[in-house]
């Protein structure tokens, strides 16, 4: 990003858009397994993140199918949270920072 | 996953136990139980079942403040971040939410038995257990629980059939409670479901 060369020496870079080009949001990813009911995971997904029955369903058989599906995604805090909040409904999840 | 192995709610009343039958009481049994459209729910249980269900709080307590690396321990607290050099989020993030994942555990353990106390005798040996929704959500965890913890004892794969049973299987009363609670389980997702957006 090129500075304008007229611009007063007070004003700041706009830090926030640096911020937003470089930094990719972390992702949730929840990983299949043989105990947990599909019907249970899609209810899990729709109670804790409000998506619709199809987004959960479709979900869901992602990760019946592929073995993992990513969830949900954001930033560090957010996603520790949710992290967090599917590992209390017994779903195995975890989290990661795209490379 | 597995599938859930019970029949879709046809209306805010339905049963899966077949009527008509005093059946012996049986881990196998299906469930018996009645469920309105707000996600009430009211289970009948046969004292077996009882039995059954007062003893999974018993055995998740040893699990949850057992200090072994039980593999049934470890799925129900699994770490969050993927990446093995991230240990001191890991660390942290552990030291924030475990104490947080226990104490609601065992809370909800504390309220199955709870439930269970209240519940009334009906017909002598049978007892009725009244559930508002936000208990059946209590249900709900501490059955996925039970299952988690059972299913990896019991080596469930993707390709068990829990409702097949051998006759002289040595695990097959462990087989036959994990495959009523995963009919229980899947009646009260049945009925949440119900109270969801389609």
């Amino acid at each position: 990003m090129s500075r304008l060369t007229t611009a007063p020496l007070e004003v700041e870079e706009p830090e926030v858009v640096e911020v937003s080009l470089t930094d990719k949001p972390w992702i949730v990813v929840v990983w299949n397994d043989p105990v947990n009911l599909m019907s249970y995971v899609v209810f899990v997904l729709q109670k804790l993140f409000g998506y619709s029955r199809e987004k959960a369903t479709r979900l869901m058989l992602e990760v019946h199918q592929d073995g993992k599906a990513v969830v949900s995604d954001g930033s560090r805090e957010k996603c520790e949270a949710d992290v967090a909040r599917l590992h209390a409904h017994g779903l195995w999840a975890t989290m990661e920072h795209p490379s | 996953m597995s599938p859930a192995y019970t029949p879709m709610g046809s209306g805010p009343r339905w049963s899966i136990r077949r009527e008509g039958r005093d059946e012996p009481p049986d881990h196998c049994a299906p469930v018996r139980f009645k469920s309105g459209r707000d996600g009430t729910v009211s289970l009948t249980l046969e004292p077996a079942e009882v039995e059954l269900l007062r003893d999974v709080p018993e055995q998740l307590r040893r699990l949850y403040e057992s200090d072994s690396d039980d593999p049934a321990r470890e799925r129900l607290f699994p770490r969050a971040y993927l990446d093995p050099t991230e240990e001191g989020s890991e660390e942290q993030w552990q030291a924030v939410v475990y104490p947080e994942l226990l104490r609601d555990r065992l809370e909800g353990l504390d309220r199955l038995v709870g439930a269970l106390d209240r519940g009334r005798s009906i017909r002598g040996r049978r007892i009725e257990v009244d559930l508002p929704p936000d208990e059946v959500n209590v249900w709900l965890a501490v059955l996925n629980d039970a299952r988690l913890a059972f299913g990896t004892r019991l080596g469930v794969s993707d390709d068990t059939d829990i409702y097949r049973f051998v006759p002289d299987d040595p695990l097959a009363l462990e087989k036959a409670a994990y495959a009523w609670l995963t009919t229980l389980q899947g009646a009260l997702v049945e009925t949440m479901l119900g109270t969801l957006p389609d």
